[in-house]
């Protein structure tokens, strides 16, 4: 049984959004290409007379997407909502569940499309009697104006980019990019070691003359060039060019950065200025962002910020968000959502289209009593 | 009414001879019925058992769906095809033969790459660099995709193999194999190395009970009976015959207990002592008894088969099929 979804059509319809049903048998490619291999054990899975790869849809945001790049400009304005079921594999709950949401594309006005959209998003968990939810914010730019400012050599910023929004896995990145604590010690330290202050170029060159020389046949899809490349950065890690004590520490003080989003902001802000922390334009946006919050009367002191909440697909691209029912249970959310500028491109738009939205399960909540 | 117990057995190549040498080895002579091209059998003296022949993923799927009892299959198999096999099978004996690993292998050229973290490195790292996802070539996509998530692995997509997998990186179809090996010289071949901590799975031929079949009747005796001679056989060939005229029976047989394992089957009365001992603890066992123990003479002999009043192994699983029936 599913709750009755009638006021949240009315109420995203007069929001402005407009209302998409996009197919439920779908390609599964895209899926997969977009979020990689360990989706496929929660698809529904299935196969075209063509031997092509279907599956049922898991979800709407690249449904949705896809419909906005088939049918005009990527760049163009267009605010999106669906209501219907999704498919997806689950332990000790039914595959079959219903989910709604809207996704705001094209808008250049990023804060204030941020905040619209959380607003609308507290506004529709309101309707299933959720009057005073937990909502939890983060934003992966200020991770990454940090680890910026850090002077972190670009190949460590991505590791760390990548592992940011799952704490045991950001925690071992970092271990791993201190040096020295690495359970073994790093293939063929001797010659690492010695190619140690060599000039990068000549270094590079010495790895490839070595695997040609070696007669190494087979390297796959990778490049010899390429294998030389990591051949260094592990030399460089192992030399104690990972992150250095103040690194780590700056790091460490920015993921504990937890509270309102005004005490995080004060917190922030002297983290900026006491480690001498250009991110003024991260923490503006910030600000403006909460300010547009509590303009549309949400009451800003009721969210909860944590520096360490982020998402780990690697298309979301900044702001995210979750509703939690304070009385709900197993943790899971009621709502998640969030900017993803990275998904378009990654759907074959040309650039980066500025695109935010929620989606809202509907098996997690319940109709308001009357 | 009596259902027949099904015991399904590989219908070809090694497997087949290796299953059929085990059962012949167990008394449980298998003998297809009809021409050599039958697929239905029977077991000498037991009119309650019907063999299937059949190829080992189709026993693995016949024992989860519970149209078969007992199966002898790869434990490879079990795990990757039923995803629930703890609860669905019961893994009931190791066989002693069909070993291979699963394992993950990356071309040798990538001297960077040793171990899983290494790997996820490069899987991260391959996106913004080649446009594309890393590519694993595999048939065990199930056990790949565990595998790779319990290692934190995420950036790479599989592609299906259902042949030469070792192929694969060479010909450009993937970039790493997951893929069986017993003896690592195919992969050498191909020019390809087993990655540090990239064993996924130790895998050897197992007899595989269903929990989900129907357990009914004659099939609950005829599994008494099969498991009775199995572990009878099994107990054979792990154990030694020890024979030796010690001083003190009573005494030799209890610091042969604590030291080596070993059991005294028929107590410790007259005439030699007879021990049971572990086949690998024979030889200090024997040594134990002459410089320790007083024997003159020790004699060591193989056991075809060894039979106790209680079957631990039978036992145990009927324990469990019972718990499921209640529950």
């Amino acid at each position: 049984m599913t709750v009755d979804s009638a006021p949240l059509r009315i109420l995203l319809s007069e929001a402005g959004y407009r209302f998409l049903d996009p197919p439920i048998l779908s390609d599964a490619t895209v899926f997969l290409e977009v979020a990689g291999e360990d989706l496929r054990r929660r698809l529904y899975m299935t196969s075209g007379v063509d031997g092509r790869e279907l599956c049922l849809r898991p979800e709407f945001t690249i449904p949705v997407c896809l419909h906005h790049l088939a049918t005009g400009d990527a760049h163009r304005m267009a605010d999106y909502a669906y209501i219907g079921p999704v498919f997806r594999h689950r332990i000790g709950a039914s595959g079959e569940f219903h989910q709604a949401g809207i996704e705001s594309l094209g808008r250049t006005d990023r804060i204030t499309a941020d905040a619209d959209v959380l607003a609308l998003a507290i506004d529709a968990v309101g309707l299933y009697g959720l009057d005073a939810p937990d909502v939890r914010i983060g934003d992966s730019l200020l991770f990454s104006a940090v680890i910026d400012a850090l002077g972190i050599a670009q190949v460590w910023k991505r590791r760390l980019a990548r592992a940011f929004g799952d704490d045991a896995r950001l925690e071992a990145a970092i271990e791993r990019l201190s040096g020295g604590k690495s359970a073994e010690a790093p293939a063929h330290a001797g010659f690492l070691s010695a190619l140690d202050g060599t000039d990068h170029e000549a270094a590079h060159r010495i790895v490839e003359d070595l695997l040609s020389i070696a007669g190494i046949r087979s390297v796959g899809g990778r490049a010899a060039g390429e294998i030389a490349d990591r051949f260094l950065e592990q030399s460089s890690l192992a030399a104690g060019a990972g992150l250095d004590d103040r690194a780590r520490a700056v790091i460490g003080r920015f993921l504990a950065v937890s509270g309102t989003p005004e005490a995080a902001l004060a917190d922030l802000r002297s983290l900026a200025t006491d480690e001498n922390i250009e991110m003024a334009a991260v923490l503006d946006s910030f600000e403006k962002r909460s300010e547009g919050l509590a303009r549309r009367g949400i009451d800003i002191a009721r969210l909860h910020f944590s520096a360490s909440f982020g998402r780990r697909l690697d298309y979301y691209s900044g702001f995210v968000f979750e509703i939690h029912d304070p009385a709900g249970i197993g943790g899971q959310p009621v709502v998640g959502g969030g900017r993803y500028d990275r998904l378009l491109p990654a759907l074959g738009a040309k650039a980066s289209v500025p695109a935010v939205g929620f989606a809202l399960w509907l098996d997690r909540v319940k109709e308001e009593a009357r | 009414m009596t259902a027949p117990l099904v015991l399904a057995v590989p219908s070809k190549g090694r497997l087949q001879e290796n299953a059929n040498a085990f059962f012949t080895r167990a008394g449980l002579p298998v003998q297809q019925s009809g021409s050599d091209r039958s697929y239905r059998g029977r077991i000498t003296g037991l009119g309650d058992v019907e063999i299937a022949y059949l190829s080992a993923s189709e026993i693995t799927r016949e024992l989860a769906a519970g149209t078969v009892h007992l199966g002898v299959t790869g434990r490879d198999l079990v795990e990757e095809e039923v995803p629930d096999f703890a609860d669905r099978l019961d893994l009931v004996l190791p066989l002693g033969f069909g070993h291979a690993d699963v394992v993950v292998a990356v071309p040798e050229g990538w001297i960077d790459v040793r171990s899983m973290a290494d790997l996820d490195d490069v899987a991260a790292d391959f996106r913004p660099r080649h446009g594309r996802w890393l590519t694993v070539a595999t048939k065990y996509v199930n056990l790949t995709r565990r595998f790779f998530h319990e290692h934190g692995i995420a950036d790479y997509r599989i592609v299906e193999s259902l042949g030469a997998t070792e192929g694969a990186p060479a010909s450009g179809a993937a970039d790493l194999i997951v893929d069986i090996t017993t003896t690592g010289s195919t992969l050498a071949a191909n020019a390809l190395k087993v990655i540090g901590d990239g064993v996924i799975l130790r895998s050897e031929a197992h007899l595989v009970a269903s929990i989900a079949a129907n357990w009914s009747g004659g099939a609950r005796g005829a599994l008494r009976t099969i498991l009775d001679r199995i572990e009878a056989e099994a107990a054979g060939r792990s154990l030694r015959e020890i024979r030796a005229d010690v001083i003190d029976g009573e005494g030799a047989a209890m610091v042969a207990h604590d030291r080596f394992g070993a059991t005294a089957p028929f107590g410790t009365g007259l005439g030699p002592l007879t021990l049971h001992c572990p086949a690998s603890k024979v030889y200090q066992c024997a040594e134990w008894l002459r410089t320790g123990a007083g024997a003159r003479s020790v004699t060591v002999t193989r056991l075809d088969m060894v039979f106790s009043a209680t079957s631990p192994l039978a036992a145990r699983l009927l324990g469990r099929l019972d718990g499921q029936m209640t529950a």
